[in-house]
């Protein structure tokens, strides 16, 4: 029983990583799209990191 | 991103070696990409100049009819004759010219890069592969393994990125398909592992947290249903170990048997969308098929995991409410408390990508960048972790008749949905 109630507070903190994983991913996403348009980052960027 | 500020550092060491096998394998993918477009290249020399029988052209002048030839297409698109504006030819380089004027053969190196290609051994193949057998041969030492798990999401933000390709038009016209797919295959394995999980008397917890892992997102849905069906720690593993293996399986077979079938990227992502259990794993296995089928996939995952709410919701009423009332108590049940907590926040990214591509804000240089380049840059050190976490003593977790039932109702899901998408056809699939 207590394990099931230790799992349960496992599963729910979990979830509740999820939520700020979910944001820290909205903010990394919506710093390309500023970068992006503010034209700091452009299509040389990406070939320029290769050989 | 999981932890507190204090833990951060243990993250470091394994997302830094994500990132630097992301560049290895982006680095391999541009030069296989690169050889591929050589070889093209120099079949059309070789044909060009066999086929007339005279020596070859100097390389001067090969580059002046090429050039020519690109003029005389711009032309014609300005004429209207042409729809798509012509890209500049590729040519290859005077040395690798040179060497082909004189052997009359074409490079190895170019040669390699085709047969790379037709092998499909692009970035996303050679991430999962090359993890997957780090992680079982040699092992991933304990100092990268928190990093590692951290690098899975980080597919999210190209999820998002690839928001900016779409207009809410073409969202509509493949969310209708989408939608119906995601309500006949999706719930509908949800409620089928239910049915059958009571009537072969197991465990409501272990069939509750299966049901939703099965039939809708995974791992993802696994936690959300685990504490509404008072899932013990056992039967969670077990499910995400069923869940998992059967993601591994399809995300290596599912490319092949698409081209053995003949699917077009279009219903291939459909399908993908609509059989493959995890996030990760389908979008790695649309990615490695192709644009088109990461275009479609995308949408179909994104009405999917909108759903897990409502699976939430089910398993609550199934395995809660249902039960309460057949033991004649009352239970009730607060909606919107459960879409609240449930509903997965990245999804409205990618919706406002959508809003601002279709506002005009994005140029296709914009679209280049966010749902190709930066796309693959994410999608790479995702893929990283994906496949440095596919660990073989996670997948041997599965077992029992959980196992059994969640694996037949995942098998039955992708072949029943890869008739019906087979036969819906391209057309309604194809976003552009």
């Amino acid at each position: 029983m207590a394990e099931t109630k230790e799992f349960e507070d496992k599963a729910k903190k979990v979830f509740s990583a999820e939520r700020k994983e979910d944001i820290w991913v909205l903010i990394l996403a919506a710093i390309t799209v500023i970068l992006g348009l503010t034209g700091v980052i452009t299509p040389k960027t990406f070939t320029s990191l290769f050989f | 991103m999981t932890d507190t500020n204090s833990g951060i550092v243990k993250y470091i060491p394994g997302l830094i070696l994500c990132i630097i096998l992301g560049w290895l394998a982006l680095q391999w993918d541009q030069s296989i990409h690169k050889w591929q477009k050589d070889f093209q290249e120099s079949e059309k020399i070789l044909k060009a100049n066999i086929k007339d029988g005279k020596p070859f052209l100097p390389f001067a002048e090969y580059l002046a009819k090429s050039d020519e030839k690109h003029k005389e297409k711009l032309a014609a698109f300005e004429r209207g004759e042409i729809k798509e504006k012509p890209k500049k030819p590729h040519t290859i380089k005077e040395k690798d010219y040179e060497t082909i004027a004189t052997t009359k053969e074409i490079p190895f190196n170019f040669r390699f890069g085709e047969r790379m290609i037709q092998f499909q051994l692009t970035y996303v193949a050679v991430l999962l592969l090359g993890g997957m057998l780090i992680r079982n041969t040699i092992g991933l030492p304990k100092v990268f393994q928190p990093g590692a798990v951290l690098a899975r999401p980080i597919i999210k933000p190209g999820i998002i990125l690839l928001g900016g390709y779409y207009l809410w038009s073409n969202l509509l016209k493949v969310g209708v398909f989408a939608l119906l797919l995601v309500l006949v295959f999706i719930l509908g394995t949800t409620v089928l592992v239910a049915v059958l999980g009571r009537r072969m008397k197991q465990d409501d917890g272990l069939m509750g947290v299966m049901a939703a892992g099965a039939g809708i997102c995974g791992v993802s849905a696994a936690v959300a249903v685990a504490p509404v069906v008072n899932a013990k720690p056992r039967d969670f593993f077990y499910a995400v170990g069923t869940i998992l293996l059967f993601g591994t399986v399809a995300l290596f077979t599912f490319p092949y048997i698409g081209k053995a079938l003949g699917m077009s990227e279009p219903v291939f992502g459909a399908w993908v969308g609509t059989a493959i259990l995890n996030t990760a794993q389908l979008v790695a296995a649309a990615t490695w098929y192709g644009h088109d089928a990461l275009l479609t996939a995308n949408i179909i995952n994104i009405v999917r995991v909108g759903f897990i709410p409502i699976v939430v919701i089910f398993c609550i009423w199934f395995y809660v409410i249902k039960k309460a009332t057949a033991e004649g108590k009352e239970q009730k049940i607060n909606t919107w408390q459960v879409i609240k907590d449930k509903f997965p926040l990245f999804i409205i990214g990618f919706f406002a990508m959508v809003t601002l591509n279709e506002l005009g804000v994005f140029t296709e240089d914009h679209r280049t960048i966010f749902g190709k380049q930066f796309l693959q840059i994410f999608f790479a050190v995702g893929f990283a972790g994906v496949g440095l976490n596919i660990a073989f003593d996670d997948l041997k977790k599965a077992g029992g008749k959980a196992f059994v039932i969640g694996f037949i109702a995942a098998t039955l899901k992708a072949v029943l949905s890869a008739i019906v998408v087979m036969m819906i056809g391209t057309d309604a699939f194809k976003v552009k």
